[in-house]
């Protein structure tokens, strides 16, 4: 029964306040069917508690549910930084949910490949499965293991860890997702690099500090703000994490803490700054050698930090690039403890070179006298301290030059130093920017190194602050190179431990047992035959050979994936499993991945998305439907400060499932699929048939394999089988109610509940809903100075126990993988990559810029190839409306922001004869020339020119374009003729023009090309199927048609057919086999 | 009389427009019509030495209400309990007269239903609110706000009577300094409307210059 409802009564109907008798009648028969949950609320309005999952963080909001649909959503005043707000990401979510849009049931596509012959066949659940295994065994059974890839999305959407494992699962090393390398990976990198903490994202919820005792409830525990002065150094929270971050950053600045912003764009944070340092895109990395020159020169840093907890005085070999040791200067030194070396340096005191032994700042000084900058013989060579080496580097970035290259005035710049630096404390946060450019190790590696060499660490008020507390009389501290950090064990491989000794390490390489033992000590799915295997998976991921920092998120480099789907060199990706939104949208020269597709690189390509994107409606070939977040539980794991806040779904619709199910099903049902295939006596080649062995491919990728792994006894899924995740919603319930039942204050109340509906019940009006570590237990400094079990202060765990300023592990990890690739080392980096005279820079410096604008003055030659043809340098940023490329359906946001804005400032706008308001055509070496040839490189077109709305404004420097990401459902919605259609990511995405072809990727982790790039711009005309007028938007709304299910299948939101209990499997879990 | 209207920090307010869309929701406005607006007022200077600030406006609650006035039928009204400038859409009959007597520009003819629609302060939940919002039950009608004031990204947004010195209105008033100081402004008033609405800026953040963007 489909009882028919205009858009505009549907709408009315959601948002009567109060007045049931505005409730359409219709909404109770269509319940009827419902489950009883629902049913029993009649008109009644119900409260539940969740969180929002529409941006990176979490805020907690009330959701308000009649007859079973959400009717309100609003903020939840218990959140320690968000105190109640919710931004319009939040606001829009019931427009998402409920969006005609939705994919609500599994989909197989019935024509061809493309938007225009778009068709789709609703089929249940376990065809999809079934043929999504029988694709991938296909191609395993024919060309090896490494022919399936996997790939998602960045922070915000809606799988990880199951994209990670599943891969690995069925032996492939190809996964990535559109941020990693271009979001947020160096920063996290960077931080565990120097000092094995958390980093300096704001957005990434790392940087906590600052919001710390700004709600009342916490000012009335005691807990009080401390941060004095914030650098956002290339972030604004206000756009990115408006409720959350962006509340705290309101809180923060009225009750004075100062802010320098620095950003080429007036951000909201840039306009309510102290300091704004409009830096021109793609130059932070000279304005930051800028702050090193002064702070050294005037010795603005904390003394006793710089000597005795950083590697600053270390005198540098300068062959080996590394810290000399003592046991290398002095005959006869030995190491007491020989995970804690002594290093070298000059002592002021003695007027010598001398030990360095790591121990108590308030004993050592007293003793020694480490020079921060200095220049020594040493062993007959003539050594510079790490320090030394940074001040060259700064050398010639004095403000005068650094305003020229950087279009910022020098006296602004000295003041915001004097800010950072004379502060009682100050710490910065670090965004996405430099992520996306060439300098993405160096921006961070500099930055980190400033709030160390300032000894903003450890401290109240500083950004480099642990929520854990230390353990007095621990061990020394060690740090596993396994993968995030260690995060997961030993899933992604053993890699090697930084302090603990080589003899350690051997060791515990030696306890894995060769056999799966499940009494062995390690996990038991680990034998030495599968850490050989993840050893290999690891070399031969592709693009790792000279971006090998990607290690530290497991990622394959995303333009050698796409060269290896265009040319099939070194292995060829035949099926793929992508588990987020829109690629075309999110990746870099989003024409060239388009057209790797298009032309028949890729056989099969599975999705899953509550959402139909242009990455869809153009490629996939089947659709698994997920739940939007409110309907999802525990999607998220991540609370606000020391909070922790349940996020159950509250309502449920269609067929749509947890995103752990789709890659726990098709990897069990392949896996059977090759269990059986083998057994019947047949091969299975673990890697891929006919690729040449120890061949490099052109760019990035190397290819080592031997295809020596004896597939014989192995047993798919591979090692722990996919991770992260429930088999079905209700194992997602389970374990989201048990993860709460851990807090003390919830146990009593979640006993006995086993449900959704008993856990909705449980805490919808509880005031105490939520788990909260005492702020005593979570606010904790000083924790390196706490003594270990050595009787030294506990440090950090690093090589040198110390904040590695001068980031000694980068030298060692562009040789040969060290300490990822460990036991079997990795090949050297390419030198003409790396740009420290062939070794990755353990130290920020500015390398040769790709495609700069012709505009810039550059006498010393850091721009390479300049063109006149492209005399703007462009630059993104989010804006409030959209997080990633969620949301463009979302009508409320698309009447206010239907099409992006490119900011030129009235100088340059003038010059092109541009008027506000004026649409813009942008073109960039990605919309000029020849076409892009993958095979002989020849070529840089790979789309047409993109266009966007002149927003005309002293909001960005002359010379400097702003645009952010988008893309345009209208152009393939039901109301357009099929033959007009398009995808909608050519019009106005300026990820079309971005360079992940041909850019400098930076050299550690591969960043391509986002931002800082040049570009032109000339007066154009409105893209034909782009909606710009409010009304147009009308499709958008909720209503009685979904665009992707045949009528009979029942859509929208008075559909009781769609109203459904969750969805239910009925075979049993599958166990984990042992892998090998 | 009571003078019930939101006081509005630019100090605070980011621009994100989360107020625009708090209300839509809440009032089911249709596509196109916003019963509040969010206005980037500047950049003004000359770049590198730029200022700027976001100022929300919505019906100013104007003590002498020329929409009311000019109201040929009695759908412009004063809510007879607490003053709040209201619309009867029952007898509205869509001449838009008041559309033009408006100086703020800040009331929409809604097209389906062929009325005029206006910022209620969401007087269907707040009517006998003091503007203090009861965080641990946020329909307490005594508390409650409207969803533009409750979602505000930055606690921006303060609703209450301005005769109540204790309404969140007037002690987001008297923290800025008071009416009359520096810091606390009103939209220009050239036709004598007397705006209610009250907003603040701190001559750091940018200099007051009304609407004039």
């Amino acid at each position: 029964m489909q009882a028919t409802l205009t858009r505009r009564s549907f709408v009315k109907a959601m948002a009567a306040v109060g007045a049931a008798t505005a409730v359409s009648t219709s909404y109770s028969s269509a319940l009827s069917t419902t489950d009883k949950a629902w049913a029993a609320t009649d008109s009644e309005r119900t409260m539940y508690v969740s969180c929002c999952h529409g941006c990176i963080q979490v805020c907690p909001c009330k959701v308000y549910v009649e007859n079973g649909v959400v009717v309100k959503i609003e903020g939840h005043p218990d959140g320690p930084t968000s105190q109640g707000s919710l931004c319009l990401k939040g606001l829009n979510q019931i427009h998402t949910c409920y969006s005609p849009r939705r994919v609500l049931y599994p989909l197989k596509r019935t024509g061809e490949r493309g938007v225009k012959d778009a068709k789709w066949e609703r089929i249940s659940w376990d065809e999809a499965v079934e043929l999504a295994a029988s694709k991938i065994f296909e191609a395993i059974k024919k060309e090896g293991t490494y022919s399936f890839m996997v790939s998602v999305g960045g922070g915000g959407s809606y799988s990880f860890m199951q994209a990670m494992t599943l891969p690995m699962a069925l032996g492939s090393p190809t996964v990535f997702e559109p941020g990693c390398a271009q979001c947020y990976l160096p920063r996290n990198a960077a931080a565990a690099y120097m000092y094995a903490g958390a980093d300096q994202s704001i957005a990434d919820c790392a940087v906590l500090e600052p919001f710390k005792g700004l709600a009342p409830k916490e000012i009335a525990k005691g807990v009080k703000p401390d941060t004095k002065v914030l650098v956002l150094w290339a972030a604004q929270p206000s756009v990115s994490q408006t409720a959350q971050s962006g509340r705290g950053m309101a809180e923060l600045r009225a009750i004075g803490c100062k802010t320098i912003v620095v950003d080429p764009n007036f951000s909201p944070d840039a306009v309510k700054a102290t300091i704004h340092l409009p830096v021109r895109p793609g130059s932070d990395a000279a304005l930051i050698l800028s702050w090193y020159r002064v702070i050294l020169d005037e010795e603005l840093y904390d003394k006793d930090f710089c000597r005795f907890f950083t590697n600053i005085p270390f005198l540098i070999n300068p062959d080996t690039k590394l810290p000399w040791t003592a046991a290398e200067v002095f005959d006869g030194h030995v190491d007491p403890d020989p995970s804690t070396p002594a290093y070298v340096c000059y002592d002021q005191i003695s007027k010598s070179v001398q030990p360095l032994p790591y121990g108590d700042p308030a004993v050592l000084k007293t003793q020694i006298d480490p020079a921060v900058v200095y220049e020594v013989e040493v062993k007959g060579k003539v050594s510079r301290t790490a320090g030394k080496v940074y001040r060259d580097e700064a050398d010639p970035w004095t403000l005068e030059k650094t305003e020229e290259f950087c279009w910022v005035p020098a006296d602004r710049i000295r003041e915001a130093i004097d800010l950072y630096a004379k502060a009682e404390v100050a710490g910065i946060a670090n965004g996405v920017a430099s992520d996306m450019e060439e300098t993405a190790s160096q921006v961070p590696f500099g930055l980190m190194g400033l709030d160390m060499i300032m000894g903003y660490v450890n401290k109240p008020g500083a950004t480099l602050t642990q929520n854990t507390p230390a353990a007095p009389g621990g061990p020394r501290p060690t740090h596993n190179w396994n993968g995030f950090s260690g995060m997961f064990g030993m899933i992604f491989g053993i890699g090697y431990q930084t302090g603990a000794t080589p003899e350690q390490n051997e060791a515990r390489i030696a306890a894995i047992p060769d056999e799966w033992d499940p009494s062995s000590p390690v996990p038991p799915f680990m034998t030495k035959t599968w850490l050989y295997a993840l050893n290999q998976l690891m070399i031969d991921r592709l693009g790792m050979k000279n971006h090998k920092g990607l290690y530290e998120w497991c990622h394959s480099h995303i333009p050698t994936v796409r060269e290896a789907i265009e040319t099939g060199e070194p292995f060829h990706p035949r099926v793929w499993f992508d588990m987020s939104g829109n690629k075309f949208a999110m990746l870099g020269s989003a024409g060239a991945w388009y057209n790797a597709i298009m032309n028949g690189g890729v056989d099969f390509i599975i999705c899953q998305y509550p959402m139909m994107t242009s990455f869809q409606i153009e490629c996939a070939d089947l659709m698994f439907p997920m739940e939007e977040w409110l309907e999802a539980t525990g999607a998220t794991e991540f609370g606000q400060l020391n909070y922790s806040f349940p996020c159950p779904g509250v309502i449920h619709l269609g067929e749509t499932v947890p995103n752990t199910v789709p890659p726990q099903r098709v990897c069990n049902a392949t896996a059977a699929l090759l269990n059986d295939y083998i057994e019947q006596g047949n091969k299975v080649v673990f890697g891929f048939e006919g690729a040449k062995v120890g061949v490099a491919s052109r760019n990035n990728g190397s290819y080592y394999h031997g295809n020596t792994i004896d597939t014989s006894k192995l047993r798919f899924p591979l090692g722990m089988g996919v991770m992260g995740g429930a088999n079905s919603e209700k194992e997602s319930w389970t374990a989201h109610i048990e993860k709460f039942k851990a807090f003390p204050n919830l146990a009593p109340k979640l006993e006995g509940v086993t449900d959704r509906e008993g856990m909705l019940k449980a805490m919808a009006n509880d005031p105490d809903f939520y788990g909260v570590t005492p702020p005593d237990m979570y606010w904790i400094y000083d924790q390196h100075l706490v003594p270990a079990a050595d009787g030294l202060p506990t440090g950090f765990a690093t090589e040198s126990r110390k904040c590695e300023v001068y980031v000694q592990l980068a030298i060692k990890m562009g040789r040969t993988g060290f300490p990822y690739c460990y036991p079997i080392p990795q090949e050297a980096v390419d030198p003409s990559v790396a740009t420290f005279d062939g070794d990755y820079s353990p130290i920020c410096n500015v390398p040769k810029q790709k495609e700069v604008p012709a505009s810039l003055s550059d006498p010393e030659g850091f721009a390479e190839d300049p063109s006149d043809e492209f005399p703007l340098a462009l630059t993104s940023g989010r804006v409030y409306y959209f997080h990633h490329g969620t949301m463009r359906h979302a009508p409320f946001a698309r009447e206010i922001y239907p099409v992006p804005d490119v900011r030129i400032n009235p100088e340059t706008a003038a010059k092109y004869g541009i008027a506000h308001g004026d649409w813009v055509e942008i073109s960039s070496r990605r919309t000029q020339g020849e076409p892009y040839d993958p095979v002989t490189r020849q070529g840089t077109k790979t789309a047409e020119p993109i266009r966007g709305r002149a927003y005309v404004a002293e909001v960005v420097a002359p010379n400097v374009v702003w645009m952010e990401r988008f893309w345009n459902p209208e152009c393939f919605d039901n109301s357009v003729p099929a033959e007009k259609r398009t995808g909608g990511w050519q019009e106005c995405n300026v990820n079309v023009i971005t360079n992940a072809v041909d850019c400098r990727f930076n050299e550690v982790f591969g960043s391509y090309t986002n931002r800082g790039f040049a570009v032109n711009i000339k007066k154009s005309t409105k893209p034909d199927l782009v909606w710009t007028e409010p009304k147009e938007f009308a499709p958008f709304m909720p209503n009685n048609e979904n665009q992707y299910t045949p009528a009979d299948a029942g859509v929208a939101i008075n559909n009781a057919a769609l109203l459904t209990p969750i969805v239910e499997f009925n075979d049993p879990p599958t166990t984990m086999t042992g892998g090998f | 009389m009571a003078k019930r209207c939101l006081v509005i920090d630019l100090d605070r307010c980011s621009g994100c427009d989360s107020c625009i869309v708090a209300c839509k929701f809440e009032n089911s406005i249709e596509l196109g019509n916003y019963w509040c607006r969010v206005n980037a007022i500047g950049p003004t200077g000359k770049h590198p030495d730029i200022e700027m600030y976001w100022l929300p406006v919505h019906c100013q609650q104007c003590e002498n209400s020329p929409c009311v006035g000019v109201c040929p039928t009695g759908a412009s009204y004063r809510d007879t309990a607490n003053n709040v400038v209201l619309i009867d859409k029952g007898k509205c009959i869509g001449c838009q007269y008041c559309i033009y007597a408006c100086p703020y520009g800040v009331r929409q003819y809604n097209e389906e239903e062929g009325v005029v629609e206006k910022c209620t302060l969401c007087n269907h939940i707040t009517a006998t609110s003091d503007g203090n919002e009861n965080f641990n039950d946020t329909t307490d009608p005594e508390h409650a706000v409207p969803p533009c004031v409750h979602n505000c990204s930055c606690r921006a947004r303060y609703f209450g009577d301005l005769e109540d010195p204790n309404s969140a209105a007037s002690k987001a008033v008297e923290a800025a300094g008071g009416i009359g100081s520096a810091k606390v402004h009103s939209l220009g008033d050239p036709s004598g409307a007397k705006p209610t609405t009250l907003y603040i800026l701190s001559p750091e953040i940018a200099a007051w210059k009304g609407l004039q963007k």
